[in-house]
Parts: C-alpha cells; structure tokens; sequence
C-alpha cells in the first residue's frame, strides 16, 4: 500500500470535524494501513467497533468502582481504609488498561485522560510525580476525570462512527 | 654517779659533774700511749665527734666538732656537762634532740640517729649516739654503758635527695590516679608478648573486664573472632614496633560479646631502649561512627532524590519537548513565507540543542548514581564510525574536509555498547565540527593491543579549530566546563558531553583524552575501549560478510526481509488488552508472521514459553498485565533456561526505561503505539544475534 493513499485515508478521517483534536493521525493511519480493503475496512472496523464496546464496559466498570467507593466512604469507618484503597487501585488498573488499547488506536484525548486516572487512582497527581495528599483529593480527581473521558470518548465515538459511515 | 646518770631530767640543774677532777677514767689511764692515740684519733677524726661519760660530762670533743659548732675552745667544753653544753653554749645541736638521743642510747644500749634541723641554718645534720659497753659483762647479762659516742654529720645534700625522691614519688602517684581513674579512655600497658598488663577505670567501662579478670591476658580477646585470624593483633604490634606507633579504627568486643567502634593507638613503650611493653590508648567513638553514618545516608539520600528529580525532571521535559519538535516538523512542512520558514528554523534548532541538553543531563544523573550500565551487542567500531561519519558529511561546513582512517585490523565483531560507542564518536566529532571553521576533520580508528579475550580499539579525532590552551586542557572531561566561558554564547551546550563520554570509555574499560595537534592548530581528542572479542569469530565474519552481500546485491527493504525471515518463525504475544492482541497480530501477520500463540498475561506467557514442544523465536512482552508483568515473567523465562529474544512493549516510553528492561533479561524495547517499521527492525536485529549466537557454538 503506497504511502500517499494511507495519508489521503487518514486526511479522510481528519477532515471530519472534532477528529484532529482528539485523534492522532500516523497512529490511526497504521490501523487503515492495515485494511485489506479500502471501502470494506473489515479489519479497522471490527477493531474500532471492539474498541467501543471495550471502552463501553470499562467505563461502567469504572462508574461501579465509584459508586461502591463512594457508599463505603460514606459509612466509612478507620478501619474500611484498606478495602478503599483497593477501589483505587482497581480504577487505575481499569484506566491503564483503556490507556492501552485507545493508545494503539491514536485516540490521543481519551488516551490522556486514561492516563491521569492510572495516576489518580495511585494517589499521584496527573503526572504521577507527586502524591496526592489524601483518597478524597484522589476520588475527586478521578470523578471529574472519568466524567471528561466518557465525555471524550463519545466525542470520538461520533467521529468514528462518521468515518466508517455508521450514524445511525 | 647515781645521780650523773639521770641528767636527762629536763629540769634537773646543770651541773659540773664532780667527776670532772677524775679524769681520765681508769680504763683510759691504763695504758698512757693507747690514750694518746684515742686523744690523737679523736681530735682529727674529720667527723664531729665527742665523747661523753655515762653521766653525760663530756670527756673528749674533736677538732672538728669545735669547729662545726661555733668555734669553742676544748678547755672550755671537756668537762662540761651534755645539757650545760647543749643548752648555753652551743647552738649545735640543739639540746631537745641530742637528749633524746644520748638518753636512746643509753637506754637501748645501741646506736641511734636523730636528725636535726635548726630554724636559724639550712643545714641538716644527723645525730648519731653510739653507746660503747663495757667488756665485763654482769650476772644478768647485760651491759652498762661506759662511753657514749655522739657524732654529727651533715646530711643536708643527701635530705634534699630524699625530698627529691618523695616529690617524684608524689608526681608518679598522681600520674598512677590520674591514669587509672580516666573513665573516657581505656588506657593501659600491654607487656612485650601483647598480654594486658594494667587496666584502669576507663578500660573497664569500655570492656566490662574488672582487673583480675583481664591483667595477665592476651589482648587479642578485644578483638573479633575474623580479626584473631588474621593475625590482625599481632601484626598490630609489630607494626608498632616499626613504625613507632599504629593507629586503628574498628569493631571491638567487650566481655559480653557486644561490640563497640573504637579508635585504638598502640605505642611501644622502652625504658633504657629495652621494651618493658605497649602503651595502649583506646577511645568509644561508637557514637561518631552513627553520626558518621547517618550523615553518609543522608548524603546518599540526597543524591539519590538528586539524580531522581534530575531524572523526572528531564522526562518530564522531554514529553513535551518531543511533541513540540515533532509539531514544528510538521509546520515546517506546510508553506510558510520566507520570515516564518526562518522563524520555524530558528525554534527547530533551538529545540534539537535543549533537547540534547536534556538527555545530557540525563545520563549524566545516571552516570553520577551509577544506574548506567553497558550492553553487551555484537557491534563492529567501522559501521558504527562510518555511520556517524555519513552523517556529518550531508550537512558540513564545506570550507571543512572530512576524512576518515579506519584500520584494517579493525575486528568485524565485537562485544561492545554500540549506542554508547556512537554516543563518545558522534560528540567528538559534534565538537570537532563546533570548533573547527576551516582546514580538516579526521577520524582514525586503530587497533591497539590484542589478545585471545579482548581488542582494545583507539579511536582519535583530529581537527584544525581553534584548539584547546594547554593549561585549561586538564579540565576539559569535568562536568558543566566548557573552556571558554565567553565561547559559550557561540558555541552551544551544556558542558557535560565530554564528562559524559568520560564515564562512558571507562564503563568500556577505556579511557579519554586531548592532545594538541601536532600538524597545526587545533586539537585531538582520543579514547580507547576494550571490546570482548566474539568467539568463532570467522563464522560472524563470514555471516556478516553475507549479510553485507545481501545488502549490496540486492536493495531489500526492512519488510522484505523480515517478510523472508518471518515464514518460519513461532512468535508468542503476551498482551493483556484485546484489541492491542489483535493490532499486534495484524502487524506481526503484515511482517510475514504466521505462527503466532497468544498469551493473556504474564502467567501464561511464562507457561506457554516454557511448556511448549517447539520453542518460541521472539517473545512480545506487554510491561503492565495483570497476574504477572513483563518484568516478572521475563525473569522467570530466563531462570527457567530459555534465552529466546523477549521485547518489551511499553507506553511508559523513559528513555533509561529501555536498558532497565535489557538489565532485566529483556532483548529489546519497543513503545507503543507499536510502529510497524520499528517492530520489523527490532526483530531483525533479535533474528541476526540469534542467528550469530547459534552459528557461533557450531
């Protein structure tokens, strides 16, 4: 596959408006590179698609994690700390692992965010350099962050689905 | 005479004893030439003496006497009595001592000595009373006095000698207190074999030994068991000996087997240039030591945090840097006008310097903590110079002529760092090209020494710029120097590359240096490294050799290489994430892989690699996976035997994060989003060293 019709396939997706904020193009392009159809994008497609789902269930997994967090906090007593911690440290697997496969797909926003809640849910600040003082700060943080990364995602959700012509 | 023989009575009167006109006694009358003699002996003897009866009149008195006393007559004093004569006419000796020790005498029947000393004379005289018996002796057995003989000699010398005495006496006593009583040091003579001869209340602190316990015994039981046999007390006295003195610090142990950080001083002690011994002299410095060490922590703490923040600070830099550099590539490429193209150019520039100030000061704190470590590849110093060298060549200053000398014996193969090889090269040459305006630049590669092991290899870069002034040439590989200060402005950089590319030949067992050019103006900068010689040598050359071939035949991409040399290779994948799973598949597949297993996290990697029939050729190794990560599950690949090539897959993309992972059993680094182009080079290079060290044992 020549170089200049893969640049013309991720100018395609480029073009589409919220796609140059939120998608990196040479990554995204490798993806389409691997097409072995150009109008099918069978392979893309069902990765994309994979994605979503992916995404879809990791981001209720991580609003459930937040909601049993937040019921314990509430009845929290000293010696619930341990079990909360733990929340935590689910939350940041869960976003290492979005971070993961939204990195391979170029999807930079979502990838970014993922990351600062891989961080958070350590108690680090958004580049886990510092810590963070307590778990409220940490729980604060990764509300509003997992809120923006679900906000994002459907951003490019929306992209995607225009690309591969599925806006219904 | 009843009464002469009591006239000691202090209140008795003087008298002149009637016997006066009796005189000579009897005795002395019986033989006239005899008593001439005694008269005679008496007057000259030079000691002062007189003679009295036994009712104390005095009978004969000699010259001398006469003379210490004042200068009497002797008519005037025979015949006196003892008290008349010690009480008014003399002044010598006084009358309380001479009583006391006439009527001793008399009454003890045997010598006896008194001194005496008067307030008004320094001198100090002895008195002696010497009673003389009479022959007969009575029924009862004893003796009546007859005689008394009192003499008087001057013991003023031999009483100040006394004094003397008594005062150095005092000042060795209060030396013995002081030394004993000493609680802050243990001091105390050791005898010539080293066994503890005096102990004081220091020692005993210090040791818990009470005196008996330990006089007598050898001093080594102060020392550890380890101590004992190496013979390290004896061999502290000896060198004692030598030397005078020995001095030691170290682990002593007290009785109950606890021990204490003791500053020891050892001395031979001699006393009329014989040794009678060994002083020795030991201080508790146990709580210097802790001070000691908790300052030393404390400063390996600091420099740790030190070359940590250095270390984050510089990632945390570099992200950013990356994107910037990366953006203005891209801007670059879009039509700018001639003002903005020149602007672009200039923040380009200025980024590429900042970014290598960056990752100078990088290996720098990883140089300085010592977390840098060398790899191990097959590496030939030709390729890597060569490389370097077409390099400079596209961009040069055209008033400059680059050269290059590469000596033929240059080994083919090597075991050596290529990147940190190209790293020294690539900043010689960058310095070279700096400071040089005109006339030439040379690289020359030599090989110096070799054995069966090791080459070392010279290599030296020669220039016409402006030189190094010899006096400042010895600070040139200190770090953050740069020569000139006011250079520093035209000439770019933060000073650290030549301390980098120091500690980088040493790591390489080589070393770094300048000269002066010897053709003209301008300098040489050299270094040297050693560089394990790769066994089956020929077998590497001649593959390598067909390699370059194959290069040179035929203009074969990276992908239809590794295409030719997919179709056989097993490939396991450990990937946690799915869709990674199936991207990385898709790609592996587009190299020409066909045979790939995938394991879903560390724990099956480690299973499916180490359990199959048909070993893997590469494994792709995902950092982060629940269960067991990459790291983990290298290691436990490796312990279990396998030296299949396992690269690492990482978004965390720290630039030291790549060798950490090599240090950790790991063949290579690759980041993600994994480049297609990058993963088909990288498994190259894993299938040639493979290849290589499968020949190689053949």
């Amino acid at each position: 596959m020549a170089r200049t019709d893969s640049v013309k396939e991720a100018e395609g997706i480029m073009a589409i408006p919220g796609a140059t904020d939120n998608i990196d193009s040479a990554t995204f392009e490798q993806i389409l590179e691997m097409d072995d159809d150009e109008e099918e994008r069978e392979f893309s497609k069902s990765i994309v698609y994979d994605f979503f789902g992916q995404a879809e269930s990791t981001f209720q997994k991580m609003n459930k994690e937040l909601c049993i967090y937040t019921h314990t906090q509430r009845e929290a007593t000293a010696d619930t700390h341990h079990s909360e911690n733990k929340d935590l440290k689910t939350l940041s697997e869960l976003g290492h692992f979005l971070k993961g496969s939204s990195a391979t797909l170029g999807l930079t926003k979502v990838k970014d965010s993922c990351e600062k809640i891989q961080h958070y849910g350590q108690k680090k600040d958004e580049t886990g350099t510092k810590d963070l003082a307590d778990d409220d700060e940490a729980l604060g943080k990764l509300k509003v962050t997992i809120k923006e990364a679900q906000e994002e995602f459907v951003t490019v959700e929306k992209v995607l689905r225009k690309f591969y012509h599925d806006e219904g | 005479m009843s009464s002469g023989t009591r006239p000691l009575v202090p209140s008795a009167p003087p008298l002149l004893s009637p016997s006066h006109a009796d005189f000579p006694t009897p005795r002395t009358r019986e033989d006239g030439g005899s008593d001439a003699l005694v008269n005679d002996i008496f007057s000259h003897t030079p000691i002062p003496t007189i003679i009295l009866d036994p009712s104390l009149v005095i009978r004969l008195v000699s010259d001398s006497y006469l003379k210490v006393s004042g200068g009497f007559r002797r008519e005037s004093v025979v015949g006196l009595h003892a008290d008349a004569f010690f009480d008014h006419k003399l002044t010598l000796p006084s009358l309380d001592q001479a009583r006391k020790a006439l009527h001793c005498a008399i009454e003890t029947k045997r010598p006896f000595d008194v001194e005496d000393s008067q307030a008004n004379s320094a001198i100090i005289w002895k008195i002696r009373a010497v009673p003389i018996l009479e022959r007969t002796t009575e029924s009862n057995g004893s003796q009546s006095v007859q005689y008394i003989q009192m003499e008087l000699t001057d013991v003023t010398e031999e009483h100040l000698r006394q004094l003397e005495l008594e005062e150095r006496l005092a000042t060795n006593e209060t030396f013995r207190i002081l030394v004993e009583t000493v609680k802050d040091y243990a001091i105390f003579m050791l005898d010539p074999r080293g066994n503890v001869a005096t102990w004081n209340e220091g020692a005993q602190r210090f040791k818990g030994y009470q005196r008996e316990e330990i006089v007598g015994r050898h001093f080594s039981n102060f020392y550890s068991q380890e101590d004992r046999d190496n013979g390290k007390p004896e061999r502290e006295l000896l060198d004692a000996l030598r030397d005078g003195r020995v001095e030691d610090e170290g682990w002593r142990y007290r009785k109950d087997g606890t021990r204490f950080w003791a500053n020891v001083i050892i001395t031979p002690v001699y006393r009329e240039r014989i040794l009678i011994g060994f002083s020795k002299v030991t201080r508790d410095l146990t709580e210097r030591k802790k001070a000691e060490e908790k300052l030393i922590a404390a400063y390996e703490e600091a420099s740790r945090l030190k070359s940590e923040f250095l270390a984050n600070v510089s990632h945390e830099i570099r992200t950013p840097m990356h994107g910037m550099l990366s953006a203005l590539t891209l801007l670059l490429d879009t039509r700018l006008n001639p003002e903005q193209h020149e602007l672009a150019k200039v923040i380009e520039e200025s980024g590429d310097v900042l970014l290598q100030v960056i990752n100078d000061i990088l290996d720098y704190s990883k140089l300085s903590s010592g977390s840098f470590s060398i790899s191990h590849d097959i590496i030939s110093v030709s390729d890597i110079i060569l490389s370097v060298f077409r390099g400079y060549e596209k961009g040069h200053n055209p008033d400059v002529v680059l050269e290059h000398d590469l000596d033929p014996r240059l080994p083919k193969a090597a075991e050596g760092d290529s990147l940190r090889y190209r790293q020294i090269v690539q900043n010689l040459l960058s310095n070279a090209t700096k400071f040089t305006e005109q006339g030439y630049i040379r690289i020359k590669a030599t090989l110096q020494e070799e054995d069966d092991q090791s080459c070392v290899i010279m290599t030296e870069v020669f220039d016409s710029g402006i030189g190094v002034p010899l006096a400042l040439s010895s600070f040139l590989f200190t770090p953050f120097t740069q020569f000139d200060n006011s250079a520093t402005k035209r000439y770019k950089g933060t000073g650290l590359g030549l301390s980098i590319c120091k500690s980088l030949a040493g790591l390489m067992g080589g070393n770094i240096g300048f000269r002066p050019n010897p053709d003209s103006q301008g300098s040489v900068f050299w270094f040297t490294a050693k560089l394990k010689k790769v066994r089956h040598l020929k077998h590497i050359e001649s593959l390598q050799e067909q390699f370059r071939k194959h290069n040179l035949n035929s203009t074969v991409s990276t992908f239809e290489e590794i295409k030719s040399a997919a179709t056989d290779k097993r490939v396991l994948l450990a990937e946690d994430n799915p869709i990674n799973q199936k991207i990385m598949q898709k790609i592996l597949a587009s190299l020409g892989f066909s045979d790939i297993d995938k394991a879903n996290d560390g724990r099956e990697a480690v299973d499916m690699s180490t359990k199959t029939l048909c070993p893997y050729d590469v494994i792709l190794m995902d950092i982060n996976m629940p269960f067991l990560d990459g790291v983990a599950a290298t290691k436990a690949i490796r312990a279990a035997g396998l030296r299949t090539p396992i690269i690492a897959m990482t978004a965390n993309a720290l630039k030291g994060q790549a060798e950490s992972y090599i240090a950790k059993g790991m063949t290579g680094y690759i980041a993600k989003p994994v480049d297609r182009h990058q993963l088909a080079k990288i498994l190259l290079k894993c299938f040639r060293v493979d290849e290589v060290a499968q020949v190689a044992p053949g």
